[in-house]
């Protein structure tokens, strides 16, 4: 089944203040249409690690010819109703989705593709259970297809349990004409350990919330992200971390660069309730401005009714480097070629901690396919 | 007659209108070492950056030949690719890049520019493994990234391993013996030893007489503010570990020179 959605909700968001920098009104006045194509020659693009597990939805239909599902990976058909402990604005409404539980040998693929010649709207739902001691890791890949303004909504929900460990990585790739309001929910208990990479480096207006619920004692959480954006291009990180048991050590370090006119905002709240002493709590966020007319709003965020914590937040928006630029050139780089690399350099340092190689190196090439002069960082490699 | 490595002549050099170097005058023929001393604030930095490139630094007067070409001409990387090597007081730290991938790109872009084939990956890590053994240097180090969380001696030492690696004319060595202890400083002056030719010249900036019993200098020039004090053999940089730089101030000599 395909989605219907109710769009009249995207009007007014941005009167609302965490909303404030992202508009998506125009999402209000599009037509959104049915579309139960397969388009399994998009599909193929996106097959990356071709061992791995994959799940495939396409406009928001699980697509079982192209899926390899594995033992602990179900699929539900039009359920999908998720993450009701959020404060998230996204609309939700029934959607194929797959469940994924146990510990996996491998990373498992999750691709969500939206296309058709009119716009789609769909939502997509992940749901990951990992079992005490469990270790799990996805990489979701959402891409939207084509000129339209399609609308993609994935909502993937993490539940550690005691002493488990999930990594999932989301990149938006594709289109840079589709919208994606992604919402990533995660709910840790003890001595659990939650990484997330998130990954922009596609998409008009891109919305990625964060919720996360350290309610076990000594969670470990990593939330890091990524974009390059530009012409026309927006991207809003939205996270909301609470800490609400002792010895949590969080972590958010978002960074990217921006080219043409575009903006990047970023939202980093961190709770930490009463009882949650000896909470270890950082939040990083990095812009590098290529162009005047590119934007980058920053707002780090500390809530803290503990008295024993070290909670830091740090923002920098700026050019590149200038000493760095020289120290290129003294070693025979030309300009040109040394500013490639540099942007290169910035990007990669949150790439290199993928774990999954495959899926690390498919991006790399995105990246450089989408960096003026990417071809000469291409050459460099051993 | 040899034409000279560098030839500075009446080098008058500002930084946001300040003026740092006042008529500095410097000849180095090719197998040259000459060291420059100088106390703080004097213009010693200042004559590196304004030798490699540094856009910050303008110059407001005189010249800079380089085997006979004008440098003052050549952007940073132009100026490196003829020949020109800047070991930096504190070399940068670029993450996301290592020092291998980094190193590729320069060498080959030196190259290229020289009008030789760029190398491949194999020859490339054979030249990586040669010269990081003549400045005794981990090439496990060198997959990590740019300096980064190296050592103070790592980060020197890196510095000496990627001029090995670019095989410049003329090294210039900018307070390279800063933050070194004497096994570090010794390692280092032995690598910057191994390049010395009888076709390429070194200027070696230091503050302190210390780095010359290792890289043994054959002039010695004392920089205040601005310009050349005094020249002499390295006999004149113990004479400066005695005396210190106040004896060469232009208002407290009393000799008349």
């Amino acid at each position: 089944m395909s989605c219907t959605v109710d769009n009249s909700i995207f009007e007014k968001l941005h009167k609302n203040e965490s909303w404030l920098y992202t508009n998506v009104s125009a999402l209000s006045t599009i037509t959104f249409q049915d579309n139960e194509d397969a388009h399994a020659e998009f599909v193929e693009l996106y097959d990356i690690s071709k061992n791995s597990p994959f799940v495939v939805f396409v406009n928001g239909i699980f697509q079982e010819n192209a899926s390899r599902l594995s033992g602990s990976i179900t699929i539900n058909t039009g359920s999908g109703e998720v993450a009701k402990r959020s404060d998230s604005q996204i609309p939700r409404g029934a959607c194929d989705g797959v469940h994924i539980t146990g510990t996996q040998q491998k990373t498992i693929h999750v691709l969500q593709i939206v296309a058709g010649e009119a716009p789609v709207a769909c939502y997509g739902s992940v749901f990951i259970h990992a079992n005490e001691g469990e270790s799990i890791s996805v990489a979701e890949t959402n891409v939207g297809i084509g000129n339209c303004d399609h609308l993609l909504m994935p909502c993937t929900e993490v539940i550690a349990e005691k002493n488990s460990s999930v990594t999932i990585v989301r990149a938006i790739r594709g289109s840079k004409k589709a919208y994606h309001l992604s919402s990533l929910h995660v709910e840790q208990h003890e001595s659990s350990k939650v990484q997330t990479h998130t990954l922009t480096l596609a998409g008009k207006r891109t919305r990625n919330e964060v919720y996360a619920y350290l309610d076990g004692k000594d969670c470990e959480s990593n939330f890091d992200g990524m974009y390059m954006l530009g012409q026309d291009q927006l991207v809003d990180n939205h996270l909301r971390v609470e800490h609400n048991m002792p010895g949590g050590n969080s972590r958010e370090f978002y960074k990217g660069i921006l080219d043409k006119n575009a903006k990047s905002v970023f939202t980093g709240r961190i709770y930490v309730k009463e009882d949650a002493q000896q909470t270890d709590a950082k939040q990083t966020n990095q812009n590098i401005l290529l162009t005047d007319d590119a934007e980058a709003f920053a707002r780090p965020q500390l809530e803290i009714y503990a008295d024993d914590v070290a909670c830091t937040h740090g923002a920098t928006t700026g050019e590149i480097d200038d000493e760095a630029m020289l120290y290129l050139q003294t070693r025979g780089i030309p300009a040109d070629a040394a500013k490639t690399l540099l942007i290169y350099a910035f990007l990669n340092e949150s790439l290199d901690e993928l774990t999954d190689d495959e899926f690390r190196s498919n991006l790399v090439e995105e990246l450089l396919s989408n960096l003026p002069g990417g071809e000469f960082i291409r050459e460099l490699y051993l | 007659m040899t034409t000279p490595l560098l030839e500075i002549k009446n080098l008058h050099a500002s930084v946001e209108d300040t003026e740092i170097l006042k008529g500095l005058n410097l000849t180095v023929l090719p197998g040259e070492v000459h060291s420059i001393m100088g106390p703080n604030g004097s213009g010693k930095s200042t004559l590196s950056s304004v030798i490699a490139g540094h856009e910050a630094y303008e110059v407001t007067e005189g010249s800079i030949l380089f085997n006979g070409i004008d440098l003052l001409e050549l952007e940073a990387d132009q100026r490196a690719c003829a020949g020109v090597f800047l070991a930096f007081q504190y070399p940068i730290e670029i993450p996301g890049v290592s020092t291998k991938f980094f190193l590729k790109a320069a060498v080959n872009a030196i190259r290229k520019y020289r009008g030789q084939d760029e190398l491949d990956a194999m020859d490339f890590l054979d030249l990586v493994e040669e010269k990081a053994k003549s400045v005794n240097l981990n090439t496990d180090l060198l997959d990590r990234n740019v300096n980064q969380g190296f050592s103070g001696g790592e980060k020197k030492r890196a510095e000496i391993f990627q001029m090995a690696m670019l095989n410049p004319m003329l090294g210039i060595l900018d307070e390279t013996d800063s933050g070194l202890d004497i096994d570090a400083l010794k390692i280092v002056a032995e690598g910057v030893n191994k390049l010395r030719s009888p076709e390429r010249g070194f200027v070696v900036i230091t503050h302190y007489q210390r780095l010359l019993d290792y890289i043994v200098p054959d002039y010695v020039h004392v920089l205040m503010d601005g310009k050349i004090v005094k020249s002499g053999d390295k006999s004149l940089a113990l004479v400066l570990e005695e005396k210190g730089y106040a004896a060469f101030e232009p208002s407290g000599c009393s000799c008349g020179c």
